[in-house]
């Protein structure tokens, strides 16, 4: 193999030390034993064995990752649809989303405050634990809190009311799978698959996200990621705005992956903000342009004459579209009483999907 | 941050060290190639030195909802609430005012929303059995003097407003003494306030409930229209601060606001916080929106309230947001005792 020193993630002193010595393929450091090569290259021992454990493992990673990275778009076509949704428990955003919050994705939600984004988070992370027989993905959820508005009590008024309508549903079916499954699929046990961090700046929001490759290995079952809300810990105390798009960016890639790896959902909210145009000024997004790449969905919740919408306005497979919504005591539903021209945008609901009116009993 | 309680090699320790690196947040936020070169570190050792700050920062893992709703002692701002003094309006907001978080009171003037105010300065003292914190408070007076001859009326008929509570527990309590008072005219003074004096009485226990009574005076005075992109950024610090506090020491925070007349706007549906019906909306804007927990609009109206409540003016409260409350309003009376919700009064 005829790969260069300097391409190796070695600190820049060695590098610099085995390049002047005369080391500058990967196959004139392997013939070497750590002690001939500490002698050589005039470095300590310690960091001679370092040096070749980094040139081995490098090189056998490097021809395994290349295994894994080779794919058909047919593969990842049926990679893709054999991954499931969380459902919103509104149909018609479920039904603009094709089919709910998708698995391994990033979903921005994006809002005034008191629109509905916490409380969809909250929604999200007892949807994400239906049971698979019910169509849901059985999963946990970790919610991690910048803006303490948690609220542990309006989280149980959301989960209770899923468990009743899951109960709903096993006792019109009279299904044994149904029945098994509904016996796991309590309160308590709701709760107690809901991971809860509360960091209080964008540091602490860092080093979170760092541990959570870890955690989530040790608990596999992790579905859905919240983060409600990216916004409020980067939106203050950065003098240096260059610094904060930076660690944005990373932060970004650093959620891609953990989507992907460990094939989850990833669902962040953001705050709106003013931008003042030439001519007239309109809310957008919060953390500038460059975050807007960061999300593969963008979802923008806003209120219009006393209706509460949500548009669809990102996202690689669907088209742009407005549908109403209502926040009711037993969390994030359809809207209620949808005007008529507002009707005529819901396409023909999905026959796979119950009709939720039967909640409210 | 002392480097030596970190789960690395000695060998990266040193060379933090010698990088002259201070503090965790610099490991965190510089980039990699950064650190490789201050540090002189390979890829591999700065991932895992990262990893290993990370840990130490975050010590607390994450804890169950579960664990959260069984241990009630452990997890206090998601059992406790601050009450308001009154049954009917802490059913109203389920429980009272949260202890972690910002709090604003928008209304008009003269819809009651200093009343309210006095009322908690009062409520916070009670023990926690009655709903208070059993600790005084602070109250940041920015507009007006503080209307202390109100205050010393509400302390008189204490006893009449807290039937529930035994009037050993109220004589004991010397309402007065822990109420701290401050008067700031502009922003820095407010800022120093914050940052300096109110975390010395949190820290001595002395008060759990800060009052800013208006934040909407200061800046409003102070920066003109054009200035608006300075003015956000300015609430948008003193938002963090504030509930940094709040969060540290689990106090609430209770800013009150002016309203600002509703101007139609060509794009108006845009900028629209849920306040369609609405003649008038909390001043400040979207920026300082983004900084509450809960926001509660109070006004009065052209009616008066029953004879059997004494018959004062009847007045509206209304939760235009919270996580944990849905947009609903109720009625209340402020009369010589202090603000009353009005029970079975339903709105026609």
């Amino acid at each position: 193999m005829q790969r260069d020193v300097g391409s190796f993630p070695l600190a820049p002193a060695l590098r610099v030390k085995l390049i002047a010595t005369g080391f500058r393929t990967v196959e004139t450091i392997l013939e070497f034993s750590a002690v001939e090569l500490s002698k050589e290259a005039g470095i300590s021992n310690e960091e001679a064995l370092e040096v070749l454990q980094i040139v081995k493992g490098e090189a056998q990673s490097s021809s395994s990752c290349q295994i894994i990275q080779k794919h058909t778009a047919f593969d990842l076509l049926g990679q893709e649809q054999s991954q499931g949704f969380v459902i919103t428990f509104c149909s018609a955003l479920d039904e603009i989303l094709g089919g709910g919050i998708p698995v391994a994705k990033i979903t921005e939600i994006c809002g005034v405050p008191g629109v509905g984004k916490t409380q969809l988070c909250m929604q999200l992370a007892v949807d994400v634990q239906i049971p698979e027989c019910f169509g849901g993905v059985a999963g946990e959820t970790v919610f991690i809190d910048t803006e303490c508005s948690f609220r542990l009590e309006r989280l149980m008024d959301i989960a209770n009311a899923c468990v009743q309508h899951c109960n709903l549903i096993a006792q019109g079916h009279q299904d044994k799978d149904h029945i098994k499954a509904m016996q796991t699929f309590t309160l308590n046990e709701i709760l107690s698959q809901i991971y809860y961090f509360s960091c209080h700046d964008y540091i602490e929001l860092l080093a979170q996200i760092n541990l959570l490759p870890d955690f989530l290995s040790s608990h596999p079952k992790v579905k859905l990621v919240v983060i409600d809300s990216i916004a409020f810990p980067f939106r203050h105390s950065f003098e240096d705005l260059s610094l904060r798009t930076r660690l944005l960016n990373g932060f970004g890639q650093q959620l891609i992956s953990l989507a992907h790896n460990c094939n989850l959902a990833v669902v962040l909210t953001n705050q709106m903000t003013t931008k003042i145009g030439p001519s007239d000024s309109k809310l957008v997004p919060a953390l500038g342009e460059s975050w807007g790449h960061a999300s593969t969905i963008r979802l923008i919740l806003h209120w219009k004459s006393k209706q509460r919408f949500v548009t669809l306005c990102k996202s690689p497979s669907q088209k742009k579209a407005t549908v109403p919504y209502g926040i009711t005591s037993q969390g994030f539903r359809d809207a209620e009483i949808a005007e008529p021209e507002a009707n005529a945008l819901i396409p023909a609901s999905n026959p796979r999907k119950r009709p939720r009116v039967d909640d409210d009993v | 941050m002392d480097w030596d309680q970190l789960e690395v090699s000695p060998r990266i320790i040193a060379a933090v060290k010698k990088a002259n690196i201070k503090s965790a947040g610099n490991i965190l936020t510089l980039s990699v190639p950064e650190l490789q070169k201050l540090a002189n570190l390979s890829v591999a050792d700065v991932h895992h030195l990262q990893r290993a700050v990370s840990a130490v920062l975050r010590k607390n893992l994450g804890v169950t909802a579960l664990q959260i709703y069984s241990e009630k002692a452990k997890f206090p701002a998601q059992h406790q609430k601050l009450s308001l003094g009154c049954k009917v309006l802490d059913n109203f907001l389920r429980g009272g005012i949260p202890l972690v978080g910002i709090t604003e009171i928008a209304g008009e003037s003269s819809a009651g929303k200093t009343q309210i105010g006095l009322q908690l300065c009062l409520c916070v003292q009670y023990p926690v059995e009655y709903g208070g914190l059993a600790s005084g408070a602070v109250y940041i007076c920015t507009e007006d003097a503080f209307p202390s001859k109100r205050l010393q009326q509400l302390i008189k008929s204490q006893h009449k407003l807290r039937s529930d509570v035994p009037t050993e527990v109220i004589k004991n309590i010397r309402f007065g003494d822990s109420i701290f008072v401050e008067h700031t005219a502009d922003v820095d003074t407010l800022t120093e306030c914050i940052t300096k004096k109110v975390p010395v009485l949190l820290l001595r226990g002395s008060i759990r409930l800060v009052i800013i009574d208006s934040i909407a005076a200061l800046f409003r005075c102070e920066f003109a229209a054009k200035d608006a992109a300075i003015k956000a950024k300015h609430l948008q610090t003193l938002g963090a601060k504030l509930h940094s506090m709040s969060s540290r020491f689990l106090t609430p925070v209770l800013c009150i606001n002016q309203v600002t007349d509703r101007v139609r706007e060509m794009n108006s549906e845009q900028i629209d916080l849920g306040l369609q019906d609405k003649k008038v909306v909390p001043a400040l804007g979207i920026s300082w929106s983004n900084q509450l927990l809960m926001r509660v609009m109070v006004a009065r109206t052209q009616h008066i309230a029953p004879a059997e409540h004494a018959g004062g003016i009847l007045r509206t409260m209304e939760v235009v947001f919270a996580p944990h409350i849905p947009q609903s309003s109720c009625y209340y009376t402020v009369d010589l005792e202090g603000v009353k919700g009005l029970d079975d009064y339903t709105q026609s």
